[in-house]
């Protein structure tokens, strides 16, 4: 830990990032995003399972003001939104100061300790609990026990359900949507400077939160995700009325990897999924 | 008046008649969230439990609700008026920081229009509250006016006792008629079931007072740009809050020529809150959204109302994705003003 607070220390104070945005822990021992913009703040920074915020949801509002780089600190998984948004253009990796961390596995319930049975889904498939790149490098990650997957069994369930039972099943769910967009601001990838359901001239999706409007919203917001959710989870954690949200993106990733092999954030060069198409594609149409 | 008491059970035959009377009985269940209770066995009342992660609100000001409905015959615009629900709403089991939310909410209902929607919805209700035995680092109920024991906004008010046993009196004329309606549930107290007690009592946390006198004076001051800076601006907050009210109303069509305008629940953390038809928005960026928010609260609604817009039941910060308490944020206004103070 010290070593995170030294690095980030350094980082400031020989000015290779203008300040850091990382967690601390406030003093009820909540860990909570902060930036740090002096030495003296990087004091307060730290990390441990705790630290589930996806820091990358604040890079896009740095987009048209960096004067120096912009020091973030980043678990794996996080790295894969931070990837993703260089892909899209968001924002360019010279002006990053990415501080790594070794991570030993999150929570999925704040409020509750760390073990087996609170540990996010996403960490069981974690490929590397280093950072593939980095500017710097902090903590030590452990071993620790790997939670089950619930979800697998949700999904191959709902795979089951003819389309009608489908329907009938997220009509439920989304009737719960308060349209609090929480799923919305939380999610690195949702960095849209008008999201589709603010167009007002026309209207294109229903801002009342009735059948109509839930169903318009989740659904709309589940194909703007299709091959760029990274499945930092985030969206579903802030949810407060418990909607399983992860459901959505996690299968349409799983689709984009089977039928096209990709997988977003994971490459600095690649061509993004949506972005690009190729003639060798399977329709018939894009020909 | 004879002291009276309830029993867990009782207390279920009582919805039970209500509902049977298609009145609409709201309480907590085991997965303690406030629903329409269709099942009385499914109704539970524990003073032990956090406060649920929405407030019960949406009873009475629901997330979206039509004003009225318009269809177009040839050259003519029919307007429609919705159908109110005049039903009766009963809460059982409302915590103090729940109850008092409905008469603070009141005001603003009432202030120069009279809606017509929430008003016919709490004239037609009737709240049980129930004294509290929860307590935890996000609770304050105690800082802003109210207590545990807080009565305000009940009409008949319950203490938990010994054996699933309820202390029951009224708090309101309309309480008392309640009482006297379902008296043959209610028995003499005859002190044989102990009082259950609040293990501590709640902590102290600011000097109401304080905030506000410092609230009044900085408007602009360095704080601001820190105190909501990680906020990310969506409305988990205001929507799970007794207290929030902000609206919107939107035109929604429906088929062609055929539509309706509705009023929908709106919070001044989003960016488009406060943004004009010229495109200039006088809250631009996150740190002015969330000073409105923490000043709404703890000194504009006081200055017209003279209420505070919070109860203290801290639902907006465990529920907050980025951990943003909202209480600590008051905790360090109130330093700020004892700071102050010293020069
Ligand atoms: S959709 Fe959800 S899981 Fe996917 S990137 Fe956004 S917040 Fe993370
Ligand atoms: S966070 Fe949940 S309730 Fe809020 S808009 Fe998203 S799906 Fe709806
Ligand atoms: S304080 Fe928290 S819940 Fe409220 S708008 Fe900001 S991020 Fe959302
Ligand atoms: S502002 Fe927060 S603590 Fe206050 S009444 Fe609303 S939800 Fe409860
Ligand atoms: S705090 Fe914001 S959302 Fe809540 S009532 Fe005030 S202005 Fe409305």
């Amino acid at each position: 830990m010290n070593e995170l607070k030294q690095i980030c220390k350094d980082a400031l104070s020989e000015k290779k990032a203008r300040f850091i945005i990382g967690y601390k822990e406030d003093k009820n021992k909540r860990i909570k995003p902060f930036i740090a913009k002096t030495p003296e703040d990087a004091e307060q920074l730290t990390f441990n399972h705790h630290a589930v915020n996806n820091l990358a949801v604040y890079l896009p509002r740095f987009k048209n003001n960096v004067e120096g780089k912009i020091g973030i600190v980043v678990k794996s998984c996080d790295l894969k939104a931070v990837t993703a948004l260089i892909q899209e253009n968001q924002i360019k990796r010279d002006d990053l100061f990415i501080i790594g961390v070794n991570c030993s596995g999150v929570v999925l319930d704040i409020a509750k300790e760390f073990n087996k049975d609170n540990t996010q889904i996403k960490c069981k498939y974690c490929q590397a609990k280093t950072p593939p790149y980095y500017d710097a490098l902090a903590d030590e990650s452990k071993d620790f026990e790997m939670p089950d997957d619930d979800q697998a069994e949700l999904m191959a369930k709902i795979d089951k359900m003819t389309s009608d039972e489908r329907l009938e099943f997220w009509n439920a769910e989304f009737e719960k949507c308060i349209k609090c967009y929480a799923c919305r601001q939380v999610c690195p990838m949702c960095y849209c400077e008008k999201c589709i359901v603010e167009k007002s001239e026309p209207q294109w999706i229903d801002t009342s939160s009735t059948a109509r409007g839930n169903f318009s919203w989740n659904i709309i917001r589940a194909f703007h995700m299709a091959g760029r959710c990274i499945g930092c989870h985030e969206c579903e954690r802030a949810c407060p009325m418990g909607i399983p949200l992860t459901l959505l993106t996690r299968k349409m990733g799983m689709v984009a990897s089977s039928e096209f092999g990709y997988r977003h954030g994971m490459s600095l060069t690649e061509p993004t999924l949506i972005g690009t198409y190729s003639t060798s594609d399977k329709e018939d149409f894009i020909k | 008046m004879e002291e009276l008491i309830i029993s867990i059970d009782n207390l279920k035959e009582i919805a039970r008649e209500l509902f049977n009377n298609d009145c609409r009985v709201i309480g907590t269940t085991a997965e303690n969230k406030f629903k329409v209770i269709d099942d009385p066995e499914q109704l539970i009342l524990n003073p032990n439990s956090v406060p649920t992660g929405s407030s019960f609100k949406e009873f009475f000001f629901p997330k979206t609700e039509p004003l009225f409905f318009y269809k177009q015959n040839n050259s003519s615009i029919d307007l429609i008026d919705p159908v109110i629900d005049k039903s009766r709403i009963v809460v059982i089991g409302a915590k103090p920081c729940d109850a008092a939310a409905l008469p603070i909410i009141s005001k603003v209902f009432n202030w120069d229009y009279k809606d017509d929607l929430f008003n016919t919805r709490n004239d037609n209700s009737l709240i049980i509250g129930m004294s509290c035995h929860y307590n935890d680092e996000f609770c304050f109920c105690n800082d802003v006016g109210g207590s545990p024991e807080n009565r305000k906004g009940s009409d008949v008010f319950l203490k938990p006792l010994a054996d699933n046993y309820f202390k029951a009196a009224s708090v309101t004329p309309k309480g008392e008629a309640f009482i006297k309606e379902y008296q043959k549930y209610f028995e003499k107290d005859l002190g044989k079931n102990k009082p259950l007690v609040r293990k501590e009592e709640n902590p102290n946390h600011f000097d109401y007072d304080k905030v506000k006198t410092w609230l009044d004076n900085n408007f602009e001051n360095k704080f601001w740009d820190t105190a909501g800076e990680m906020c990310l601006g969506c409305a988990q907050c205001a929507f799970v809050c007794p207290t929030c009210h902000c609206f919107d109303i939107v035109d929604e069509q429906n088929g062609s020529c055929a539509g309706r305008r509705a009023k929908n629940w709106d919070a001044c953390q989003f960016s488009l809150f406060t943004k004009h038809a010229s495109g200039h928005n006088p809250r631009d960026n996150q740190e002015k959204r969330y000073r409105q928010r923490i000043s709404h609260k703890f000194k504009y609604y006081n200055d017209k109302f003279d209420e505070i817009l919070c109860t203290g039941c801290g639902r907006c910060s465990r529920g907050c994705p980025v951990s943003l308490d909202i209480l600590q944020i008051v905790e360090e206004i109130n330093s700020l003003s004892q700071k102050s103070n010293a020069i």
